[in-house]
């Protein structure tokens, strides 16, 4: 007893002596957490391995998009807001507003729908902006462009650079090599030291004799935790070229860039049975493609098949994944995220924010040391 | 009208109206400047013509319509002339009784 006593002592103080060790490798040891707005309007940080609200902050003005963009250390949330208006970045560790881009100014009245993205280095912002003149008996819409601001500035942001850009741009997002990629009408690529962009992946510009012209929705700017800049279409593809539409079966398509090496791919990935809002393919699968609005549907990309879909307790509008592509969270809509199995489509629970509806907001989910 | 001059932008528009080489092109808009400026019929039906493809239930939906005009007739303008609407409803599901019918501002 005593031989045994001394063998457990001696193990329990090597324990002790690695105990430091190990509270450094939890403290530092990097987790999933994800950051959404919701309403009356504010942010939250949850810890997705607790399962748990850890901070809610709140913005200034009215909620409205909620589109949110994370800052390269993923310390900062960048949220559009005001009625599609400001952009706010707020510290999710200490709640404090560091940065405001304030764009409507006088009688000229500023909106950017869902599309912003943050420089590679963290150190400028990039929005498309929509002016519209307000004149007392009519509103002019002004040509788009691209503003570019410092985000040292802080509160008092203004345009450090303005470019002509595309119209109709919904969502953008950075490459790795600083590239910005505009997903509107096509997808365009764009140097932000010049404003100078190119046609990147045809879209509604496609010309394909054996399907229609392709419909996109998508304002939610998703897919880093696949690293790729993602949205979905739907087209008929005819059996053949007569393009007769009693021939066509209804398409679900992507269009992808690849973040890391700027490579553009586009194809169908499966049958239009039901409505979905948003998708991207499933970390370390990339022949798993996601999309979810009432049904949570997975597909096989090279077969172009359902694989399996699942009807959800209420719509989401917003599909995310966890960094090791087990778990996937359906936000937007309601106040609450869901948690699905990836393999099984099996639920695994929900989280519930405080406050009411998401919405149209993004939820972007990263992986950080907390 | 050779006998009338525009005296203002708009009359100049008209005039510019009645002389097809003279008219803008119509492009789609890329921004939404007021619910009563969108077109978009949104609510009544899904692509296949039927209901069962909109979101469900309908008030999960609500806001991520109203928010961005997609519902112009339906609800209120939440971006021009009525961006209060929502204030004492942050929850459409629970809240929905909040959210009053609308009436025109009184000029008086």
């Amino acid at each position: 007893m005593r031989k045994h006593l001394h063998r457990y002592s001696r193990l329990g103080v090597a324990a002790l002596a690695m105990l430091p060790l190990l509270l450094a490798g939890c403290a530092t040891a990097p987790r999933d957490y994800m950051a959404i707005a919701n309403r009356p309007n504010q942010v939250s940080l949850i810890d997705l391995e607790d399962r748990k609200v850890l901070r809610t902050c709140p913005l200034p003005g009215r909620f409205g998009a909620g589109t949110l963009q994370m800052s390269p250390d993923k310390r900062t949330a960048y949220v559009l807001t005001n009625q599609f208006e400001n952009i706010y970045g707020v510290d999710l560790d200490t709640c404090e507003i560091t940065f405001s881009a304030i764009q409507s100014e006088g009688n000229t009245r500023i909106k950017t729908t869902a599309a912003f993205a943050v420089s590679q280095d963290g150190t400028e912002l990039y929005v498309h902006q929509n002016p519209s003149l307000l004149l007392r008996d009519r509103y002019e819409v002004q040509e788009p462009r691209l503003a570019v601001y410092r985000i040292a500035d802080g509160l008092k942001a203004k345009p450090v650079r303005t470019y002509s850009a595309p119209r109709q741009v919904i969502v953008m997002q950075t490459g790795n090599d600083g590239t910005l990629y505009l997903g509107g009408s096509d997808i365009y690529a764009m140097d932000a030291a010049t404003g100078k962009y190119t046609l990147k992946l045809a879209s509604r510009s496609r010309q394909e004799p054996r399907y229609s012209q392709r419909d996109v929705l998508s304002i939610w700017p998703l897919g880093q935790q696949s690293g790729e800049f993602i949205r979905m279409y739907t087209a008929q593809r005819f059996a053949d070229e007569t393009r007769k539409p009693e021939t066509a079966e209804l398409m679900w398509g992507y269009e992808r860039i690849d973040l890391a090496t700027g490579e553009a791919t586009t194809g169908d990935f499966g049958p239009l049975d039901v409505v979905l809002f948003s998708g991207m393919t499933r970390p370390h699968h990339p022949n798993e493609m996601f999309g979810a609005l009432s049904q949570l549907q997975k597909f096989d990309i090279a077969k172009q098949q359902l694989v399996k879909s699942v009807d959800l307790g209420h719509s989401y509008y917003c599909v995310n994944f966890s960094s090791d592509g087990s778990k996937v969270y359906l936000a937007g809509t309601y106040n609450d995220i869901a948690i699905y199995d990836a393999d099984t489509l099996e639920k695994l629970g929900n989280i519930q924010l405080p406050g009411g509806d998401q919405s149209l907001a993004t939820a972007q989910v990263f992986p950080r040391t907390p | 009208m050779k006998h009338l001059k525009p005296l203002n932008a708009k009359a100049e528009l008209m005039d510019a109206a009645n002389n097809p080489e003279a008219r803008a092109d119509v492009v789609a808009m890329q921004s939404v400047v007021g619910c009563a400026s969108t077109t978009d019929p949104g609510w009544e039906v899904d692509a296949f013509g039927g209901v069962a493809g909109l979101c469900q239930p309908m008030e999960a939906d609500l806001y991520g319509c109203a928010d961005p005009c997609w519902w112009p007739a339906q609800v209120p303008d939440l971006m021009n002339s009525y961006p209060d609407w929502d204030q004492n409803a942050p929850s459409a599901d629970k809240d929905w009784r909040n959210l009053d019918a609308v009436f025109p501002k009184s000029r008086s």
